[in-house]
């Protein structure tokens, strides 16, 4: 764990060296008094739960002993044991793994694509399609997904329609296991790609003008300037744009939950969801385990995106 | 870093020691509640359209008890368990709330819920089917509240254009399936739900098969009656007469639009139909009995049920308004409001009940109507058996092998009674 | 000239195609029931109506519950503003021997799945006494962990000699932290705003569970009680969907000139 830490403070900026003069018994109080307010509530609202949380997940918890919880059986590693052989379970990480890995570079191509669309000289009109692109962000799933369950009815939703009108037949999107999935993937994205596409659009603006400049004079081609200029400045976004969103589908819930309850055939069922549906059956002690391991893996994947994605200059 | 790590795994450490069952939590023994005149307020929890109507209908018992103020919390259907189970794991539970029919069983085990006082409530004004949903290792807690039930939805009019009546077996459902289709145009024939919910049309084939699935308090699912069941869910799917590629959201539109000619639900759905369909609706429709199976057209009951805490400030008041909710005229005067059957018997003579023609179908087949059992891990069974239904109508698995499945899966999960 | 003209319809396709779930809610919402149910769907409505917002007003008591809303996105969005920056700055500019140790703290905040947090959370409102207050729906979200980050970041890169400048001229942590430090993050504090507003605006599960009476409830927790009836009141949803995302587009085009320089922050160093 500390040499998470340690990375992460590379990754980070630089923080200023006690080198500075100013008094030292002074400087450190400070800080704890104004760091003091997070770490009450964390300490009330998040410590406690969480060590809760990992506590029930070695125990036989479940939700008829709330009013006593402490009136239950340590049972050590069986949870965990129980999560390698639950089918549901094993389906449930791999379609994580699937929304993970097609989901975060989909919204991250199309924020990239967008933004570089955008920044190429249109001017006035980008505030307009920036704050169109954005929308998705910022409606709740609950209120667009009717929307979207219109939108996908196999016989008559708007895009089969479409698809009919140039010979495709379109499937039942929601209700086919094999394109279940890659829907909820496309909502996703839709409903994320906003976010990434303003991050990028700032970025792309604090790339400076000479580079491009010398990059023309060595002859390079549009795509050779955008390999070697753009990207690499783009690093520290990149960086920021796929740990963030990893984590955020890491723990997609609200999709399969509003759209397909985890169906057809547990084909959505995501690794929050399988957490959330055994929760609602009240078994709190798998259920825990079964979010510990999520947080560990989560914890794992955001480590090694640190130290691949790491700008090369920290 | 590793300082704090070490202190966390310490204070779990020092939590799980304390830790240990130990024994049962006490058998709940129910008390004798006052019939006095009552006063005060209670809070009152309930879900869906009951929840949000029953504020304005309890003024009337407010009118009836002056002194008693009763307030009302709708919920949302989908978080309301959560909510539940919150509100008892803090200790901050409403006097009176609605819960689910097969809530019962982890809701009694949390000890959070009162008795049902024996000189209050006569159980056996009810259904039997309902009664049962409010039972527990031999104890009753709470009420019932309403009930539903399921019977068959069918088109009237592409029944006549193919010239078949209403089945009343299940070989005549098969071949009414099959005629809608051929002769009235219907290309989806039937439509069962094979999604979520789906174990709630596959029970009553169980039951009108003649078997259960409860056999010495365990769970019986590989019998011969669950895989007839089965094969008689699947024979459509593979005669082609019922949809197994449509949308959740296909139905009820499917039906409106008569591209499918029956389904199988409950008493909610007249309104719907009538709502959504538009003018006229109405007269294309019907509802007949359950097809019956060998052992007859037992149907499934759901509902609603009424619970009092214990940690509620006003016993009395709380049981009497339950007790004023489950008064057949008041039973019937919900009816007029929401629509919802009474779980009552005596309520279906109400002019108001009896004037739906309809309705009389739904309280024929309550008569005989069963309930999954409130088993606390009634929720995880049930989500197996509508995956194993799912695969049985995508005809990815034999009735046998389901059956098969099933029982497996089950036993591993158990009653958690 | 070409290459122009072909990036904007380009861009106004890709913009109907991203509007397009958005805009039919929208539309929709001023269809008839058995009109929003049509098979195949319209996208303009044949007659408009209103009788689905008429219903909104009339089932829900409206005015409280947006006021609810309001009122908790607000504190929601003041208190992070203020608290994330203060953690800031003894992150980036204060000597702190605890520095690591609170960064992981923060990180674990954001990484652990939080459905189960809410029974202990509960448990915690609870005996605090808080439930269904506004105060117990707002306590887990008083300092989110992305807004850290965004102060953080932008933060680090304000010069240290201004600090330092003040610190030898004598000024205390908190008059540098007002007066110096915090005008120069309208950038960050405006994508904060927009970012925890979002958060508290449309957060469903957790108010659902805190509040306890109707007066409590927020909008998206009121919707909830008509979101899965036996006769589902499409207009009424859909209605209540377009007023839930209003505000939430107003100010966004509100901080629109702050927003990008201050999310760029985030990602760019």
């Amino acid at each position: 764990m500390s040499t998470a830490t340690a990375t992460r403070r590379r990754a980070g900026r630089a923080s200023p060296r006690a080198g500075s003069a100013r008094p030292r018994r002074r400087g450190g109080l400070m800080a704890w008094v104004f760091a003091a307010p997070f770490l009450i509530l964390f300490l009330v609202m998040y410590a406690g739960p969480l060590l809760a949380g990992l506590g029930m997940s070695f125990t036989d918890l479940r939700s008829t002993d709330v009013r006593h919880p402490l009136n239950v059986n340590g049972v050590g590693l069986a949870n965990y044991q129980r999560l390698l052989h639950d089918e549901a379970m094993r389906k449930a990480a791999w379609n994580t793994f699937f929304f993970v890995a097609t989901g975060v570079p989909l919204t991250i191509v199309f924020g990239l694509a967008a933004a570089v669309a955008l920044h190429s000289g249109i001017g006035r009109a980008r505030t307009f399609f920036r704050t169109g692109y954005f929308l998705p962000q910022v409606t709740s799933i609950i209120g667009i997904a009717v929307a979207w369950r219109f939108l996908l009815d196999p016989q008559s939703g708007l895009l089969n329609e479409a698809l009919g009108a140039i010979g495709v037949h379109g499937p039942a999107w929601l209700a086919d296991e094999r394109t279940a999935l890659p829907s909820l993937v496309a909502m996703a994205t839709w409903r994320g790609f906003g976010f990434d596409m303003v991050i990028f659009l700032a970025a792309l603006q604090g790339v400076p003008r000479e580079l491009y400049e010398a990059a023309d004079v060595d002859g390079a081609g549009r795509w050779a300037k955008f390999r070697r200029v753009t990207l690499p400045m783009l690093r520290p976004a990149l960086l920021f744009t796929v740990v963030y969103s990893t984590i955020g589908y890491m723990q997609f819930l609200e999709e399969p939950f509003v759209m397909t309850k985890g169906g057809p055939l547990d084909s959505t069922l995501s690794a929050s969801y399988a957490i959330y549906f055994q929760f609602g059956a009240g078994n709190y002690g798998y259920a825990g385990a079964a979010a510990s391991v999520l947080f560990m893996v989560i914890v794992a994947l955001s480590f090694l995106q640190f130290r691949v994605l790491r700008p090369k200059h920290l | 870093m590793r300082k704090q790590v070490t202190a966390g795994l310490l204070a779990a450490g020092l939590v799980l020691s304390g830790c240990g069952r130990n024994g049962t939590t006490g058998d709940d023994k129910a008390k004798n509640v006052d019939t006095g005149k009552v006063s005060g307020s209670i809070t009152v929890w309930a879900q869906g359209s009951e929840g949000e109507r029953l504020g304005a209908f309890a003024k009337r018992f407010e009118a009836a008890n002056p002194g008693v103020t009763v307030k009302v919390t709708p919920m949302g259907m989908d978080v309301a368990h959560d909510k539940i189970i919150s509100a008892i794991a803090g200790g901050a539970t409403p006097d009176v709330s609605m819960i689910g029919t097969t809530w019962m069983g982890e809701l009694a085990k949390t000890g959070a819920v009162d008795p049902t006082p024996g000189n209050l409530i006569d159980k056996s004004k009810f259904f039997p089917g309902s009664w049962e949903t409010v039972t527990f290792d031999g104890t009753a807690y709470g009420v019932p509240w309403y009930v539903e039930t399921r019977a068959f939805y069918y088109r009237t009019d592409l029944a006549g254009k193919a010239g078949v009546k209403p089945p009343a077996t299940w070989q005549e459902a098969q071949s009414f399936a099959k005629a809608v289709k051929d002769k009235a145009g219907a290309s989806q024939g039937v439509y069962q739900n094979y999604t979520v919910g789906s174990w709630q049309e596959l029970l009553p084939l169980v039951w009108q098969a003649g078997g259960d699935i409860l056999k010495d308090g365990k769970w019986s699912f590989d019998t011969p009656q669950m895989t007839q069941a089965l094969t008689q869910f699947q024979s459509y799917y593979k005669a082609g007469t019922a949809p197994n590629k449509v949308d959740e959201g296909a139905f009820p539109n499917n039906f409106i639009k008569g591209q499918a000619a029956a389904f199988y639900s409950g008493p909610w759905m007249i309104y719907a139909l009538d709502k959504d369909g538009g003018a006229g609706f109405a007269k294309k429709y019907d509802i007949a009995p359950y097809p019956r199976g060998s052992a007859g057209g037992t149907s499934l009951m759901g509902g609603g049920d009424l619970v009092v805490f214990k940690k509620t400030k006003n016993r009395a008041a709380a049981w009497k308004f339950v007790q004023w909710l489950s008064d057949p005229a008041t039973q019937a005067q919900w009816f007029q409001e929401v629509k919802d059957l009474p779980a009552v018997q005596s309520a279906f003579g109400d002019p108001a009940l009896k004037a739906d023609k309809r309705v009389a179908v739904f309280g024929e087949t309550l008569k005989t109507a069963k309930t999954p059992p409130p088993y606390p891990t009634w929720d995880q069974i049930a989500h197996v058996l509508e995956t194993e239904i799912q695969k049985v109508a995508l005809l990815k698995e034999s009735p046998a092998d389901a059956a098969k499945t099933m029982q497996s899966k089950a036993d591993g999960i158990g009653t958690g009674a | 000239m070409i290459r122009r003209a072909a990036l904007y319809v380009l861009l106004t396709l890709g913009l109907g195609v991203v509007v397009t779930p958005f805009g039919w809610a929208v539309l929709s919402s001023f269809k008839s029931e058995h009109e929003i149910r049509q098979n195949p769907p319209t996208f303009l409505p044949a007659h408009p109506t209103t009788a689905g917002y008429r219903e909104l007003f009339q089932r829900l008591d409206l005015f409280t519950v947006f006021l609810n809303s309001v009122v908790v996105a607000v504190v929601v969005v003041l208190a992070n503003m203020l608290f994330c920056s203060m953690v800031a700055y003894a992150l980036t500019k204060l000597p702190f021997r605890a520095r690591g140790a609170v960064f992981t703290l923060i990180m674990l905040q954001m990484m652990v799945p939080s459905i189960v947090l809410m029974v202990p959370q509960f448990v915690v409102v609870a005996n605090l006494g808080v439930v269904n207050t506004i105060f117990g729906i707002i306590l887990p979200y008083l300092v989110m962990p992305l807004g850290i980050f965004l102060m953080r970041q932008f933060m680090a890169d304000i010069p240290d000699e201004l600090v330092h400048a003040a610190r030898i001229d004598g000024a205390g942590e908190f008059k540098i932290f007002f007066r110096i430090v915090l005008p120069l993050c309208k950038p960050p504090l405006a994508t904060l705003s927009l970012i925890t507003f979002l958060t508290a605006w449309n957060n469903f599960l957790w108010p659902a569970v805190v509040a306890q009476t109707q007066d409590k409830y927020t909008l998206p927790v009121a919707l909830a009680i008509f979101a899965n009836q036996e006769a589902t009141h499409y207009g009424l949803l859909l209605a209540g969907a377009v007023v839930v995302v209003t505000p939430v587009v107003i100010l966004f085009l509100a901080l629109q000139r702050f927003f990008v320089e201050g999310i760029a922050s985030t990602g760019i160093k």
